[in-house]
């Protein structure tokens, strides 16, 4: 990024390096605030982005060489996204169920009307929907957690090895994060996808991370197996990042009683 | 699950719960429609007739302004003059008698080209009214959008920045100052164009290559001043819906799934986009028919704009009404339409 007058260039991603295992899935939590990098992270691995520096690597192969549609859609049948906003995921003129349609079709290989609509009822299944429930509707006429188990269901169909989720559930209502953290846990553990989990909350990436990465301003500042790390925190960002989060015990302590 | 019926346009698939529920959506905005109109007119009724020139005394002073007259004879013409006018009786019988006649589509002789009928006048004028802002305004529209969303999606493109900057720049300058900066400078500095009227005066008015020929140079001074003064917001307009949209994960996606630029480009972003402005072309078209006042007078353009200004002149209400009406009715029937059309085009429109 430049600026107009002082010309100055800084990187949004400054050395950073994680690697995850293929053959061992698991949850990696990339935890940071707004504005350190994350998102700008999600969209290299999602390979929008070129890095200026360094190489992305996946199954042993340098992303940036996937150019072609072609080799575009192979990558993307591996890896799929899920985005921060569900209202925003998919293209309000066009109804949902094209979508799950069209990722059948391109990833999976239906091309027939029975195949593909059997594909996305058992995707959507997964997540807790079906067909059914979301054939022939447009975006808005959907609730902000069914269309994020939409796109979930989306990015299921193709069976993928890795799913970058930038934010998933910080616009869903309080109620129903849980319901979607614990189904990245259930995709984990039974479909042996490993997720790469953004986000800015360290009470859920506690609860189903297996590791953790903590980032400021582009920059790692503690890395490790996240109870180790969240329990035990070395740097003094994770430890602020620690404090801030409100416990049942601040409230006792009336810490946020104020004036009462 | 029930299908329901379907209509398509412009990409976008539609459904209608059932065509009852869009019956009863047209019968409301169709109520809308007449009230407007009938509120619209009635303002411009007693506007009008509430102006201080007075057709009657102008048409006297014009009569005798040479030499003198014999004060019972005017008496006797100014009664002749309401008579024939319609202008005798109260304002009341005058508004009955309006309404009565506008019902069959008669609006009245002209006061200020008696006897010839105001419908007649403005018959000889749309026309060239029409021709003129049509053009400039789906050329303004076309243009402006096609760029303007271009610049949305290609923000680094050197070209299309400058293209923004110019089109920033023109959008706050005044119709008559850029009607004018048009007119001399193809009309006097580098003399190509004609820059009065709307045909030569030599050449008759029958469909020959000579006349149309005639009509379309004689219309590009006014035509290329009315585009660069509405192409701007178009522009600017278009580039910030795109620029909102380029960001959404929808087109994220589609870039990710290696939809090609193009493609993304038209059935995403620019599609997503039109639906508003759609609705301001829908508007400026209804506007065609108020004439471009200031416009067509700098150029002498015999269109509604020139023919307005006549009739406030001269106190021709029945000239001034005729035109005003039928531009509320334009302006309603074009914002009736779009709203008929909004909820094909956009399926967050609800028709209940």
């Amino acid at each position: 990024m430049g600026g107009l007058l002082g010309r100055t260039r800084f990187a949004a991603i400054d050395d950073v390096s994680f690697s995850l295992e293929a053959a061992r899935p698991e949850i990696f939590a990339i935890i940071g605030e707004s504005g350190s990098g994350k998102t700008t992270l999600a969209r290299m691995i999602l390979n929008t982005l070129a890095p200026s520096k360094g190489i992305i690597r996946f199954l042993g192969e340098d992303i940036s060489r996937f150019r072609g549609r072609r080799e575009q859609l192979q990558f993307m049948r591996k890896v799929q996204p899920i985005f921060q906003n569900p209202f925003e995921a998919f293209n309000p003129l066009k109804r949902v169920d094209r979508y799950l349609f069209a990722s059948a079709y391109h990833f999976a290989g239906h091309h027939g009307r029975a195949g593909r609509e059997a594909a996305a009822d058992e995707a959507l299944k997964k997540v807790g929907l079906s067909l059914a429930e979301v054939k022939g509707r447009f975006p808005h006429e959907l609730s902000g957690g069914q269309l994020q188990r939409a796109a979930i269901a989306r990015a299921l169909i193709s069976s993928p090895a890795l799913i970058v989720a930038d934010e998933p559930v910080s616009m869903v209502d309080a109620s129903l994060r849980m319901s979607i953290v614990n189904l990245f846990k259930t995709l984990r553990d039974e479909l042996r996808v490993s997720i790469i989990y953004i986000t800015h909350d360290l009470a859920t990436a506690y609860y189903i991370s297996d590791r953790v990465l903590i980032m400021q301003k582009g920059k790692v500042v503690e890395t490790g197996p996240a109870r180790q790390v969240l329990s035990n925190p070395q740097h003094p960002y994770t430890v602020l990042l620690r404090e801030s989060i409100l416990s049942p015990d601040d409230v006792d302590k009336s810490h946020l009683a104020g004036a009462a | 699950m029930k299908e329901w019926p379907r209509a398509s346009l412009l990409g976008a698939e539609i459904e209608f719960a059932s065509m009852r529920t869009y019956a009863r959506y047209f019968l409301r905005r169709l109520g809308q429609f007449v009230f407007v109109v009938f509120v619209g007119i009635n303002i411009v009724f007693f506007v009008t007739h509430a102006t201080p020139v007075d057709p009657v005394e102008q048409a006297i002073s014009s009569a005798t302004q040479f030499g003198h007259s014999d004060p019972r004879a005017v008496e006797i013409m100014r009664k002749a003059l309401r008579e024939l006018y319609g202008l005798d009786g109260t304002i009341l019988q005058q508004y009955v008698r309006f309404w009565t006649r506008l019902a069959t589509g008669d609006f009245g002789p002209s006061l200020s080209a008696f006897p010839t009928p105001v419908s007649v006048l403005i018959r000889q004028s749309l026309p060239w009214t029409v021709g003129l802002l049509f053009t400039s305004t789906l050329i303004a529209w076309g243009v402006g959008n096609s760029l303007g969303g271009l610049a949305g999606y290609y923000r680094k493109n050197r070209l299309l920045k400058a293209v923004g900057i110019a089109a920033t720049g023109l959008q706050p300058i005044p119709s008559y100052i850029m009607s004018l900066v048009v007119l001399i400078l193809f009309g006097y500095i580098w003399p190509i164009l004609p820059i009065s009227g709307g045909f030569q005066m030599n050449v008759s008015p029958d469909l020959s290559i000579p006349f149309v020929s005639s009509v379309i140079m004689h219309s590009i001074l006014p035509v290329l001043s009315l585009v660069l003064i509405t192409i701007g917001a178009w522009f600017v307009g278009m580039r910030s819906l795109v620029s909102n949209i380029v960001t959404e994960d929808y087109v994220v996606y589609a870039e990710l799934a290696g939809v090609n630029r193009r493609r993304i480009l038209t059935s995403y972003i620019m599609r997503n986009a039109l639906t508003p402005q759609l609705t301001g072309l829908a508007l400026s078209l209804g506007a065609i028919f108020n004439g471009a006042i200031i416009t067509e007078f700098v150029f002498g353009y015999p269109g509604l704009g020139t023919l307005l200004v006549r009739g406030v002149n001269s106190g021709d209400y029945s000239l001034v009404l005729g035109i005003a009406s039928i531009s509320i009715v334009a302006v309603a029937t074009a914002v009736f339409v779009i709203d008929l059309l909004y909820p094909l085009l956009d399926p967050r429109v609800k028709v209940e």
